[in-house]
């Protein structure tokens, strides 16, 4: 591009002309017998209910560090949620919560940890937390994983894996680090920082094998959620700041997601399925001739998987999160969150072999950069990845953003708006399997929250799977979940009634409990169909009217919360005193799951106005 | 055509077109500005063309270095003209990237820390107006080309950015707030110290905008069309000739000049028919923009700092509740330990000592007392700033073996052993029954409680509201030099004159003052306390939060003495002359990234006594803040029936 014509274009960044706006009187007088069409939005068939409340909830607890065994409050910060089935059918089965954090606590254990309990589906339809005796005595409704007693201790728990074959649970810890002293972090982290014999593992050639503390650490660890236990730490997968994976259908292959820049998408192969402790790690190598996986498994690399990674050359993505597989054709999905400017993390392993994915490359050149290293390379938004199995091949499924180059605006926020994916999981409506996408704001610039906000919002989406390219207007958020919360981990149940999640501290002024970590479930997934999550505008379809003569119509939709007009407008909406509570501009829906339930007046540009029950 | 008819049509007809008429000039004042935004823009794009131009040219002849000089200000006038918009709709990556501070900061939300090198139009400023500008020929060129690129990638943002009349009010009260606390205090002129004509501009920038509304306005309201119109002239002759960084009366300005526009502002929001934030979004915002005054009780809102709901109607009932929590010592493990035994009411809630007594008088937790008053309105808490939650603070005390070494599970048996307490409980939390008594409960009552400890009630504050029009001389010379010469207030940020950033005070900032061991200038040694370094938090450790302390708020520090975070300076005179001194590397110490100017402050002994004297005059009632008369009874345990309100020691 010359340089004249690169002035030209800078000069020609046209400025968003302004739309013709409304300004709505603060206050309209309701007359008497005022009877303009009403429409009435119906309660939503989804409802929650809260299950377990983080640091508040009391946990029971294995003898640990001397101390006895009893009973203390939770840890929080929940992350990852796992569900295992019961078989037996004498339950829903067993829940397992992760808390991501680092924190010394005499009886639960130092570093981060695991809460689990077990449910059973109550005759009204809620959920109910079952009473349990353990195998090792304690008796309680809710158990602290003892990791302390059995495979050490472990940090940050983030992400995990739920095996979709039989719910076998490993827990993520992404918490790398290098050193004891790091590890140990003023006794406020793991204070036992004496080297770390391996005993009791059934993987081949570690039992006697001797780790500095810290390298105990960041392995994929598997819990047994029955009795509250770790069972092994998966050394044979290497160690690597893992946040996700997911267990394909045939119990024989697992697939690992590294949260890290690069990360690098993992896959080990067992020899005989279900048995993990025997098989083959590889790492995804887009640009290898024929099958696109490299082996690795060189003595002594699990410790540094890293570098042996980047030597073979391997694929770098920028920060994987969570790991999920459609059921209907066992395609893989991952996040790939991003950060702001990956140019520097990346850059050294790429000289020394690693390789850039071609979508990365692309966005790139796209930036006018020659490559994903250049330091002003940005990727804000993150992205949603497929990788189909029958060929090896991956592709961007979903691109995070909008970037406001491309796609205005403002307005289109949240609906539209995708930024830094991070949980990720599948469930199942109405038959059909949708991916559940949540969101990990790394910042709030570049429009990751509207103008004049200052606190970050995350948003949890549904996507129809059967969309073979689709689009962030294909997203449908979930406004059943607690308002302003943080939802980190999502998983269905067995029955697909309920999606258990998991919430992070909102920082909101929330009434308790959802001020607090916790986990909830959405009941009610039985009571809708596919057409209730319907997320594009009916009137663009059908004219669907529901009001009388008034050129002005809406339409609302109960379960997902949005009053769908007929026209694109200014609106207000006026409580039942006439006082106004809310405007949105040049739109043509309204979110109203934030309203408490009563009579609203909505009033476009042009006067008209609708009477909207909202029950 | 009947009459009756025709009348009512025609009325109908003109109100219809009176408001349509409104309409078009709200609609015409919106575009005006919007394009004006466009062009002034624009204007930055061609200022840093000539900038680049002046560094690559850049010889070390003074007359070189002096046009590099003037091509920074020009860029820097340029942006000040859009800043109230350019910050609004993005004001991260305005504060990262385009008027970034000259300091490193940490990649957020990354699993690993990522140190991010400060570039934008301050580190310019000071490299360009520094003592060896040639020398950093190459820098300063690297920096402009990043500034270039990181610009022309803010536009393509903004230019996507439908423009509100909202965004347009909520736009220019705030940079009233960035002009006062950033703009004249030299906060972001670090080298030039152009700061008064750069608050110019940016009034500049939001008088433009507001007299595209002055039809609208006019129509709304005359009188106060007029008097805004009277306001902005004579603001803009105020700056006109008072240019004198050093002279520049900040008390003056503020009280004349910014609190009335900034009440104005606000009717005028209400009165043109403007929707309000919390019509759009419910979230809580840190600045309560119904608030008149900067310095109005309620300008910070502490119910977003405590994610509570401070307009529940219980809230009265769990702040009792937590008070008397809060002077129990049944909270500790050798129930002679409450929260006041190191938070003292009478002491602005500190403890008077160097650092707190541990438990069972076994030495010392280790840091100096905080207040409390004020410091809900932060986004960490303690002076590490490891906890971003001011609920689980009192975690971190009930587990230290030097503070109340105990657990919940502990404090909560206890507490159900008293049928007074249990009534407490449930009429302040009367929703959740099966969580009568539980660490919600508990630390919710604190947190109520610590969040309405608000001080705003001192003679200055008197003073700059109007409720008295009186104040000594020295103190308001006191308060040009905090917020001028002596630079206090670009880290103690106004109002609350803490680190909670300014304009939109929602990130605490900590600071590296590099503080010694004893007050002795001559043999002067540094305290090892890593502060942010050793927080425990994964995302602090990075070396630049070595020793690394939280900002605390100035106000009642006549009452909170000895200062610093242990506690090594027993008057504000050694607190003042440290500051004046340098800091740490002025006392000769190494301290590779202390956060304070180097320099000595050439402070005469006068102006450090002003200082004294204005830190002195920001003393709260303190009567206020009254002690619960007696504790909870415990039916079957007469011996804690005999603690102390308050503890022991």
């Amino acid at each position: 591009m010359t340089k004249k014509f690169s002035l030209f274009l800078a000069l020609a960044i046209v400025c968003a002309s302004v739309n013709s706006q409304t300004l709505f009187d603060e206050e309209i007088s309701i007359p008497a017998g005022f009877a303009p069409t009403e429409i009435v939005m119906p309660p939503s068939p989804l409802t929650t209910q809260v299950l377990f409340v983080g640091g508040v909830d009391l946990v029971q607890t294995t003898p640990t560090y001397g101390n006895p065994g009893g009973e203390t409050v939770a840890k929080e910060w929940h992350d990852f949620i796992g569900m295992t089935p019961d078989q037996s059918g004498q339950s829903m089965g067993w829940v397992s919560v992760n808390h991501e954090m680092i924190y010394a606590d005499d009886m639960l254990g130092d570093g981060g940890g695991m809460t689990v309990f077990r449910i059973k589906r109550a005759a009204d339809g809620s959920i109910e937390i079952m009473d349990q005796t353990l195998v090792d005595g304690r008796s309680g409704k809710f158990f602290n994983v003892d990791f302390a007693n059995t495979v050490g201790e472990t940090g940050m728990n983030c992400g995990g894996i739920c095996s979709m074959v039989d719910g076998r649970i490993w827990t993520a810890e992404e918490w790398f680090q290098s050193s004891n002293s790091d590890i140990y972090d003023n006794g406020g982290g793991i204070r036992d920082t004496s080297d770390f014999t391996v005993t009791n593992s059934d993987i081949p050639g570690w039992n006697g094998t001797t780790l500095k503390r810290y390298q105990n650490l960041n392995w994929m660890t598997e819990i047994d959620p029955r009795n509250a236990k770790a069972v092994r730490k998966q050394y044979n997968w290497g160690r690597q700041p893992f946040e996700g994976g997911a267990v394909e259908p045939g119990n024989q292959i697992v697939y690992l997601g590294p949260d890290d820049t690069p990360g690098f998408f993992g896959m080990f192969v067992a020899n005989t399925p279900g048995d993990f402790n025997r098989g083959t790690l590889f790492a995804y190598k887009h640009d290898k001739q024929g099958w696109p996986w490299v082996p690795i498994w060189e003595d002594g690399s699990m410790l540094d998987i890293k570098n042996v990674t980047v030597s073979k050359g391997a694929t770098m993505f920028n920060r994987i999160e969570w790991v999920t597989i459609n059921p209907e054709n066992n395609f893989v999905y991952f996040t790939e969150t991003g950060r702001d400017n990956p140019g520097n993390a990346w850059s050294d392993d790429n000289a020394n072999g690693g390789v850039h994915h071609p979508a990365h490359i692309a966005r790139a050149q796209a930036q006018g950069l020659s490559s994903p290293n250049d330091p002003a390379y940005w990727d804000y938004y993150g992205r949603v990845w497929e990788y189909n199995p029958t060929n090896g091949q991956t592709r961007v499924y979903l691109e995070g953003g909008p970037y406001f180059a491309d796609s205005p605006t403002e307005a289109d926020y949240p609906k539209k708006a995708l930024s830094n994916p991070d949980g990720l999981s599948t469930m199942m409506i109405d038959g059909k399997p949708f991916l559940v996408i949540q969101e990990d704001l790394n910042g709030s610039s570049k429009g990751r929250v509207p103008a004049g906000i200052s606190n970050r919002l995350c948003e949890v989406y549904l996507l129809d799977l059967a969309i073979q390219n689709p689009t962030l207007d294909d997203l449908i958020r979930l406004t059943a979940v607690p308002a302003g919360a943080e939802v980190t981990g999502a998983i269905q149940t067995a029955d697909r009634k309920s999606l258990l999640v998991n919430v992070q501290h909102p920082s909101t002024s929330n009434p308790f409990p959802y001020n607090h970590s916790l986990t909830v479930a959405i009941n009610g997934f039985d009571n809708v169909s596919y057409d209730n999550f319907r997320n594009d505008n009916p009137f663009d379809v059908s004219f669907k009217t529901t009001s009388g003569d008034s050129s002005f119509s809406v339409y609302p939709n109960p379960t997902t919360r949005t009053v769908f007009m007929n026209q694109v407008t200014d609106v207000a909406l006026y409580d039942a005193s006439g006082k106004r509570v809310l405007v949105k501009r040049n739109t043509n829906e309204l979110d109203v799951s934030l309203l408490i339930p009563g009579i609203y007046f909505v009033k476009n540009s042009d006067g008209e106005t609708l009477k909207l029950s909202i029950q | 055509m009947n009459r009756k008819i025709f009348l009512a049509t025609f009325f109908f007809i003109s109100l219809f077109s009176f408001l349509g008429f409104q309409e078009n000039e709200a609609t015409l004042a919106l575009e005006k500005t919007n394009k004006q935004f466009n062009l002034d823009l624009t204007e930055i794009d061609l200022s840093v063309n000539k900038l680049l131009l002046a560094a690559e040219n850049l010889t070390e002849k003074e007359s070189s270095i002096a046009a590099l000089q003037n091509a920074i200000e020009d860029t820097r006038l340029k942006y000040k003209k859009t800043e109230f918009l350019l910050a609004y709709f993005d004001p991260y990556n305005t504060k990262k990237k385009i008027n970034g501070a000259p300091l490193p900061s940490v990649e957020p939300n990354v699993p690993e820390v990522v140190v991010i090198e400060p570039s934008g139009l301050q580190v310019l400023d000071e490299m360009i107006f520094g003592e060896t500008v040639f020398e950093n020929k190459k820098a300063i060129i690297e920096l402009v080309k990043k500034f270039k690129k990181d610009f022309s990638e803010a536009r393509i943002f903004q230019s996507r950015i439908e423009m509100e009349h909202r965004h347009v009010f909520e736009a220019m009260r705030q940079e009233l707030v960035r002009i006062f606390t950033l703009g004249v205090t030299g906060f972001d002129t670090p080298g030039s110290a152009n700061a008064i004509a750069e608050a110019k501009k940016s009034l500049e920038g939001v008088y433009a905008a507001l007299n595209n509304y002055m039809p609208l306005i006019e129509e709304k309201s005359r009188g106060l069309a007029i008097v805004m119109d009277a306001r902005m002239e004579a603001t803009l002759q105020y700056l006109n000739v008072n240019i004198d960084f050093e002279t520049f009366d900040r008390l003056d300005f503020l009280m004349n000049h910014i609190e009335p526009q900034y009440e104005i502002l606000l009717t005028l929001h209400g009165q043109l028919g403007i929707e309000f934030f919390e019509e759009v979004d419910t979230r809580q915002q840190a600045v309560n923009y119904h608030a008149k005054s900067i310095f109005s009780n309620n300008f910070l809102n502490a119910g977003y700092y405590a994610n509570l709901d401070l307009n529940n109607p219980l809230i009265d009932k769990r702040i009792e509740l937590g008070k008397i929590l809060f002077f129990d010592p049944i909270l500790s493990n050798n129930i002679e330990r409450s929260c006041a035994s190191c938070h003292q009411p009478e002491k602005a809630f500190t403890d008077g000592q160097k650092k707190s007594i541990a438990t069972d008088r076994q030495g010392n937790v280790g840091r100096n007392s905080p207040t409390l008053l004020n410091c809900v309105f932060s986004d960490k808490y303690f002076l590490d700033i490891r906890e971003s939650r001011l609920d689980r603070q009192m975690l971190h005390v009930v587990k230290s073996d030097k503070e109340f070494s105990t657990d919940y599970t502990e404090i909560i048996k206890k507490l159900n052993e008293s049928k007074a307490y249990k009534s407490l409980f449930s009429d302040a939390y009367p929703d959740n029954p099966n969580y009568l008594i539980s660490t919600y409960t508990i630390s919710d009552a604190l947190s109520s409680y610590v969040a309405s400890l608000t001080s705003f009630d001192s003679p200055f504050d008197d003073y700059v509201t109007g409720r008295t029009s009186f104040i000594d001389p020295a103190v308001k010379r006191g308060f040009n030099l905090f917020m001028g010469k002596a630079a206090c207030g670009t880290c103690h940020f106004a109002p609350v004159f803490n680190g909670t950033v300014p304009p939109l005070y929602d990130e605490s900032e900590s600071e590296v003052l590099g503080i010694p061991t004893t007050p002795d200038t001559m043999n002067v040694e540094m305290d090892q306390d890593l502060g942010r370094y050793a927080s425990g938090l994964p995302r602090d450790k990075a070396e630049f939060y070595k020793t690394s302390f939280k900002t605390v708020t100035v106000r009642n520090v006549a009452l909170t003495a000895p200062y610093m975070h242990n506690g090594v300076y027993e008057s504000l005179e050694q607190v003042v002359d440290f500051y004046n001194r340098g800091g740490g590397v002025g006392l000769g110490l190494e301290v590779p990234h202390q956060t304070l100017p180097f320099d000595h402050l050439s402070l005469t002994p006068e102006e450090q006594a002003d200082i004294v004297a204005f830190m002195k005059s920001l003393t709260g009632d303190m009567s206020k803040f009254d002690t619960p008369e007696k504790l909870p009874v415990f039916e079957n345990n007469p011996t804690w029936n005999k603690r102390k309100i308050g503890g022991e020691y």
